[in-house]
């Protein structure tokens, strides 16, 4: 069996700056990727970030993990990464089985850091499941890397940020957007991003959703219908779009499946963005070997996924006694990060939600 | 409503704007960044401090109006797009306006460009006057763009016109130059406006007698698609106003339809 | 046109040509796709049928998670599309079963 100091699952932001800081403590690592290429997220994203200059704030997504690479390659002799490579399952004993290409491989770590960030809900509407119909994600990934627009003119369901930067990306590969709607009463999403879809002139509709789909083989239109304040259909205002692409982004949720299997302790935290992880003030889960970071935690920002990340590599080396003399320093700095970024109100919700998941207050 | 919307409203802008003097002044930035969001780039690029260091990453950006000198770096850093470079004090009649702009085609200096306003919807027109394409900032272009000065805090997009209407602009649909002789007028009966033109000269300036003579108007269209362009070509060569051309005569059938019905036909259907 | 040609932030370097079939209809697309997003840049949406109701499906996450991708290709059916990368020469069809191996 394959044995190392720290292995990491998920090449995101999380586990890409939980590597190098574990790896620039002394500890051996093994990053696994199930991607043939890391980044997770990032590698999509086209537009600038938000944050400060710690979190790389307005350098492009797409850009931050080339940078994080890099970072990573200069380290080879204690880092070892393996893309196209899917942790399928942690076991009570803190044995990790991966399927490694082909291959199936078995790993013993003294510590696992999960960062293996979040799937994408789905939303139940009538011929919700025609071709036509894709996660922004998708959207995304056939834009973004595969240089594919994913149609003509596109519905967006969900005016978070999300549904917003999807939405502006695709006018930057020369596609319609309709509409963005959204069932809420106000805009999810930052207001900057959605004023800069508004004057391109695409409309954000709050208080509707969609109801159904229509085509014979793929989308060719969509109804969308007004909500009243209790969320319900007000009959007779329908209204049909002519669109052959619905986008769907009604958020994330947190993908924990190793968590589970592992034995950590889960609750379910609306603000968090579904079932998380129990864990203490070093991202360490209620299974002493288990680490964890990133949008898995908590459906956050790249920028707190990168803190989340360093955090919880600097705790897992230090408890393997693998000590820099500016550990200390380094552990405070990412959690006054953390909290500065999450002190306005949009991190309201996170840290009710997180106030929910802490182990020591 | 800017939460429901999307559209700052307009007393957010104006708050946000220096004063009168200041605007008279010299170049401005104006940052459209009202909700607290963890970010603060655009504090830590300005190189004369003009926008105030952050107690808070979450703190709104706060403008030192009086050290700006709209040199346009905030613009291109800003992640939100949120910042425009203003300029109304060289001219009494128009002004500029630097958009942070990273779709393709770019305009080029000296463009003529349709010009939106914060909810997309058309203003005037503008004439690109530079592009900087900010390569050091992450390859955000920021396009300045003259318009007329009591326009220029009201448009914040631009749109490049298509082919189309670059090749016929603000064209006046009145005058004859821009309709060539061989623009076919009647498609049904294949007729082109030179045709028609031809006999308006000779004096037949009514759209029944021009029906009789060159067939205008009398295929299946019955007139519904060519009527209003021969009666507008009767007006321009004439000069009679529009409304005082007669229509002529609306003869049934609406509609084509074969000899065999109007033979058959019942009395009551 | 579903290729982007030019784009403001990103350069899409077209990797070689590669043929493949779909259907038994010849079809083309880039080294560096998948086969998914070859198929949708060649006008394919639909990608097969439910085994039990019949209707059309598609991909939805492009990212290997939701099965919704299924096709045969080379022989093997049950292959998420969206995440194989492809390559010259491959056989693809739509699978309208459950893709059990005959
Ligand atoms: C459209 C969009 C726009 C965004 N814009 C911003 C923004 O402007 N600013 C910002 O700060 N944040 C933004 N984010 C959020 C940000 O991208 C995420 O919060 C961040 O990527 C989370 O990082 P992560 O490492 O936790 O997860 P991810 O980036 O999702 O990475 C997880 C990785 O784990 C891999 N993985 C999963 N399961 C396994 C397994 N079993 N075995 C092996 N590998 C596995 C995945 O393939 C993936 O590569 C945006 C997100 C989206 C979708
Ligand atoms: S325009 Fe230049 S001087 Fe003015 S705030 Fe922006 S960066 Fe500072
Ligand atoms: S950089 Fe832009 S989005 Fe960020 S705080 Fe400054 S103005 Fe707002
Ligand atoms: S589209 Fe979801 S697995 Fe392929």
């Amino acid at each position: 069996m394959r044995e190392v100091d720290i292995a990491i699952v998920g090449g995101g932001p999380a586990g890409l700056m939980a590597a190098d800081a574990a790896a620039t403590n002394g500890a051996s690592v093994l990053l696994l990727e199930r991607d043939g290429h890391l980044g997770g997220q990032l590698v999509k994203q086209t537009h600038k970030f938000f944050g400060s200059e710690k979190q790389y704030a307005s350098v492009r997504g797409v850009k931050i993990a080339t940078i994080l690479e890099e970072k990573l390659q200069g380290m080879s002799d204690l880092v070892e990464i393996w893309t196209d490579a899917t942790a399928l399952g942690l076991y009570e004993d803190g044995v990790l089985t991966v399927e490694k290409g082909k291959e199936f491989v078995k790993i013993k770590p003294k510590r696992i850091i999960v960062a293996t960030g979040a799937s994408e809900k789905f939303l139940t509407f009538v011929n919700n499941d025609l071709p036509g119909i894709y996660g922004a994600g998708a959207v995304q990934t056939l834009m973004n890397v595969n240089g594919v627009r994913p149609g003509q003119r596109v519905l967006m369901v969900g005016a978070g940020n999300i549904g917003l930067i999807v939405s502006y990306q695709l006018l930057q590969a020369g596609v319609e957007v309709a509409a963005i709607i959204d069932a809420a009463p106000t805009i999810g999403g930052y207001l900057v991003h959605a004023s800069k879809i508004r004057r391109a002139g695409v409309p954000i509709i709050t208080s509707h959703t969609v109801t159904r789909a229509y085509g014979k083989e793929a989308v060719e239109g969509a109804t969308i219908v007004a909500l009243d304040e209790k969320w319900q259909p007000l009959p007779g205002t329908e209204q049909e779009l002519d669109v052959d692409v619905i986008c769907i982004s009604v958020g994330l949720s947190p993908l924990a499946e190793l968590l589970w299997q592992a034995g950590c302790e889960m609750r379910y935290v609306p603000q968090l963005g579904g079932h998380v992880p129990v864990r203490d003030h070093h991202l360490k889960t209620t299974v002493d070997e288990v680490y964890i970071a990133g949008d898995l935690t908590g459906i956050e920002e790249a920028s707190s996924a990168m803190v989340e990340g360093r955090l919880a590599g600097l705790a897992a080396a230090s408890s393997l006694g693998f000590k820099s003399d500016s550990l200390e320093a380094d552990i405070l700095d990412c959690k006054e990060q953390l909290k500065s970024l999450r002190s306005g109100p949009v991190g309201d919700h996170i840290n009710q939600g997180m106030a929910q998941v802490m182990l020591d207050k | 409503m800017y939460l429901k919307t999307g559209v700052a409203d307009k007393e957010l802008v104006s708050n946000a704007l220096p004063t009168e003097e200041r605007r008279a002044s010299g170049p401005y930035a104006i940052i459209e960044c009202f909700q607290e969001i963890p970010c603060n780039p655009c504090t830590e690029i300005c190189p004369f401090g003009s926008i105030l260091p952050m107690d808070d990453i979450n703190d709104l950006p706060r403008m030192d109006y009086d050290t700006c000198t709209g040199c346009g770096l905030c613009a291109a850093i800003c992640p939100g797009l949120a910042i425009f470079i203003i300029n109304e004090s060289y001219s009494d009649t128009v002004a500029s306006v630097g958009i942070p702009y990273e779709f393709v085609p770019l305009p080029q200096k000296g463009d003529v460009v349709k010009m939106m306003d914060r909810a997309g919807e058309f203003v005037t027109d503008g004439k690109v006057l530079r592009v900087v394409p900010n390569k050091k900032y992450e390859n955000t272009p920021v396009v300045t763009v003259e318009v007329p000065k009591d326009k220029v805090n009201e448009v914040r997009f631009l749109q490049l016109k298509q082919e189309a209407e670059v090749a016929m602009p603000t064209a006046d649909p009145n005058d004859e130059e821009n309709l060539p002789d061989t623009t076919i007028i009647c498609r049904c009966e294949n007729i082109t406006v030179g045709e028609v033109r031809k006999m308006i000269d000779q004096g037949y300036d009514d759209f029944d007698e021009l029906k009789r003579l060159i067939r205008t108007g009398m295929g299946p269209c019955q007139g519904r698609t060519c009527r209003h362009l021969i009666m507008q070509e009767i007006s321009r060569k004439t000069g009679k106003k529009f409304e005082d051309i007669e229509l002529g005569a609306f003869r049934p059938p609406t509609k084509p339809i074969q000899l065999e019905q109007l033979i058959g036909g019942k009395e009551d259907v | 046109m579903l290729r982007i040609e030019e784009h403001p932030i990103l350069t899409f370097e077209k990797g070689k040509l590669v043929t493949f079939t779909f259907d038994g209809k010849e079809l083309q697309g880039y080294e560096g796709d998948t086969i998914a997003s070859a198929l949708h840049a060649a006008g394919v949406k639909v990608m097969g049928h439910h085994h039990v109701s019949g209707r059309p499906r598609g991909f939805y996450c492009a990212i290997g998670n939701c099965g919704s991708c299924l096709m045969i290709v080379n022989g093997e059916p049950n292959i998420r599309v969206c995440v194989v990368p492809l390559e010259e020469g491959m056989v693809v069809e739509t699978q309208n079963n459950r893709g059990d191996l005959l």
